[in-house]
């Protein structure tokens, strides 16, 4: 009999659409909107590549000991570097990274001696080549620029 | 004799997929039809086959583990989980306690995204669109989370082998408890919606009924088979990573239906947020990372380690000769197994009947074809 | 591999139903396996499936060793509920020998024995519908074998199906 009324009544469909229009309160809107407003990305987000430069002297990090290159997962990296006759060190002088085979999972920064390859917070990598996904050091140590929309 | 005319009842062999929207992914399935009714059902797989235990193979350990995560998309964190833990069982050592209760809040933590998404999306097939949106909402409070700890999302490479890369976050714990805090009170809200339904009832029970015997036979495991009243999960029956230490209990259903299967995995839910509640308490401090070297080169041997996964069991069968790459692989993926009894599943219901089955096996194409 | 022999209750039964067919049990890493006669492997999983109660078959694969004579080590992964117990059955196979289905036993083998054929190309007799399963019908080659490459796919098949030269 009970169950009867419940069905007569719609209650159990009724109780469904209660938990819906309780939903629809403004302030609990989660949507992102995104590109006007810019996500929160967590500090160990794992993005774009960056080749750091030290702070003071722009002298690059990289010690050319080519332990990423070996740790990667894909073999997308590929450093070059030549001796100095002089301070008897390997100068870095060619590192390519090639994000479009990259799967982001951070191997080559976790093997990085000297902290100088490091997955960076940005997430905007589209490119209109595949070429243009090929990065070279330049564009490592300077990162991506995103266009940024104004509305 | 009078010729064939159209009215003539004939057998008809339907195409459903690869590319229907109810299949999850890219399977096709051939049905053969009388009318309504399904005759027989047939999956064609391997669309997404890209040779996970080849890559494994060509690849050092450690190099290894982030294609784990490739497999099952929602759930890389227990295919991680598996993978480590069959490594580790071959080097012969154990990940510390500290890392061991981190894994477990984050496998289950998994475990709720993966059945919240197979929750949005079975219902979405069956035709309540509302829950998609609800579920989508607390996966992305998990996925921060994952975010804040690991810096990524979906194939997250969380673990490693021995332990743990990342120390927890700074408020990692706070977040857990704010999340388990609010999320029982929203399980009750998607209660609300579908259990008492009566659309959702009457697509749902009696549809696509597997009893036990028969999930034995087929090798079907997770919530397939503890909704056929098995009372048997590997996290109980064979504790690891730490299981032994916390309180819950295994849902267990009767019938077998699809409708079953459903509430099995509501009931899950709640026990995973019971089993996060008591890791997140009593962290163990100490190291994260067992003594394994930087060059991992188990000794000579095998090993076969699996796991309760959030679609069923998730072993791993390692082969090493002694070098610091895998011999040979083998993935053994629940969901390959399990789609496996859909042709005996959906004998005899009708053609709408199918996507309400395949919806309830839980399938990842990336794992079944691999 | 260093392992440990094994003995209970379960070898001393199989040992006096089976004898010589069986020529190893062993223990490694806490995991029991047993090492059969191809002949006699669906035999013992009848056995083991209707007088030990394990019930369910977790997997079966495949191992190659291609510089060995008998190539093919296949494995066979069993889990009784009741016992809370899980096993391996080993065999090993020339390349080209046949080897007796599980299907009959359990069911479930079905879909693991095409995944074995299509992977490694051993072929399974008595049963029906051994054809691949996750590689296209007409592919060449069986890519788990360890002659067979990772770059190595069937060109002819891809240029044919999709009109490329390359996979990449």
């Amino acid at each position: 009999m009970k169950s009867l009324l419940r069905k007569i009544f719609l209650v159990d469909l009724i109780e469904g659409l209660w938990v819906t229009f309780r939903s629809q309160h403004p302030k609990n809107i989660v949507t992102e909107q995104y590109p006007a407003e810019r996500p929160r990305i967590a500090e160990r987000y794992r993005g774009a590549p960056r080749l750091n430069v030290h702070p003071e002297t722009k002298e690059t990090l990289c010690i050319a000991c080519n332990l990423c290159a070996l740790a990667c997962p894909e073999h997308l990296i590929v450093v070059t570097s030549e001796r100095n006759e002089q301070t008897r060190r390997k100068e870095l002088t060619t590192f390519t990274y090639d994000i479009s085979r990259c799967m982001f999972c951070g191997l080559c920064e976790d093997a990085c001696p000297t902290d100088a390859l490091e997955l960076s917070q940005d997430f905007e990598l589209a490119a209109f080549t595949r070429e243009g996904a090929i990065w070279d050091r330049q564009m490592l140590e300077e990162g991506p620029v995103p266009t940024r929309y104004r509305y | 004799m009078p010729e064939a005319t159209f009215l003539d009842a004939n057998e008809l062999v339907l195409n459903m997929g690869p590319q229907h929207p109810s299949t999850h992914g890219v399977l096709r399935v051939v049905l053969k039809l009388d009318g309504e009714k399904i005759l027989g059902a047939e999956c064609v797989i391997g669309y997404l086959h890209r040779g996970v235990e080849k890559i494994g193979e060509n690849r050092t350990y450690q190099m290894f583990a982030p294609y784990v995560d490739r497999m099952d998309y929602v759930a890389a964190v227990s295919n991680a989980l598996g993978y480590c833990l069959a490594v580790e069982k071959l080097l012969g050592v154990e990940a510390p306690p500290r890392a061991q209760a981190v894994r477990v809040i984050l496998t289950e933590l998994n475990r709720i995204a993966s059945h919240l998404l197979w929750l949005g999306t079975h219902a979405l097939d069956i035709g309540a669109i509302t829950p998609l949106f609800y579920v989508m909402r607390e996966r992305e409070d998990i996925l921060n989370i994952y975010e804040k700890y690991c810096g990524a999302r979906l194939t997250t490479h969380a673990f490693r082998i021995g332990g743990l890369q990342y120390e927890v976050y700074e408020g990692m714990e706070r977040d857990v408890k704010a999340f388990c805090k609010k999320f029982l009170p929203r399980v009750d809200e998607y209660e609300e919606l579908l259990t008492e339904n009566r659309i959702w009832k009457d697509r749902l029970i009696n549809v696509g009924i597997l009893n036990a015997e028969d999930c034995k036979a087929y090798g079907v495991t997770g919530p397939l088979l503890r909704a056929a009243g098995v009372k048997w999960d590997i996290r109980k029956a064979h504790p690891y990573s730490g299981y032994e230490k916390y309180d819950f209990e295994i849902p267990t259903r009767e019938n077998g239906d699809t409708y079953d299967r459903y509430i099995v995995r509501i009931q899950e839910m709640r026990q995973s947020v019971r089993i996060i509640e008591q890791a997140v308490e009593g962290i163990p401090e100490g190291p994260i990372m067992a003594k394994v070297g930087k060059v991992i080169k188990p000794p000579v041997g095998e090993a076969y380690v699996s796991i309760e996964a959030p679609k069923g069991e998730l072993g791993y069968f390692i082969v090493s000769d002694g070098s610091t790459q895998p011999y040979r692989l083998r993935v053994r993926p629940p969901s390959f197994v399990n789609l496996q009894a859909l042709d005996k599943m959906s004998r005899g219901s009708l053609v709408a009947d199918i996507v309400a089955i395949i919806g309830t096996i839980d399938i990842v194409l990336g794992e079944v074809d691999r | 591999m260093e392992t440990e022999p094994w003995e209970d209750e379960l070898t001393r039964a199989l040992k006096s139903q089976f004898g010589d067919q069986i020529s190893e049990f062993s223990i490694y890493r806490e995991q029991k396996f047993l090492v059969a006669h191809p002949d006699a492997v669906v035999p013992i999983l009848e056995h083991l499936k209707l007088e030990a109660g394990f019930d369910y078959l977790v997997d079966v694969t495949a191992v190659d060793y291609p510089k060995k004579e008998e190539r093919f080590e296949v494995v066979y992964i069993l889990y009784s509920f009741e016992r809370r117990q899980r096993i391996r059955i080993k065999t090993r196979i020339r390349d080209g020998q046949e080897l007796q289905s599980a299907v009959s036993v359990y069911p479930g083998a079905n879909w693991l024995e095409r995944e074995v054929y299509d992977m490694f190309g051993i072929r399974f007799s008595g049963r029906p519908d051994l054809r691949r399963i996750l590689l296209p019908d007409e592919w060449e080659g069986h890519p788990l074998r360890k002659d067979s490459s990772i770059l190595k796919m069937d060109q002819k098949w891809v240029q044919e199906n999709l009109g490329i030269d390359s996979g990449q």
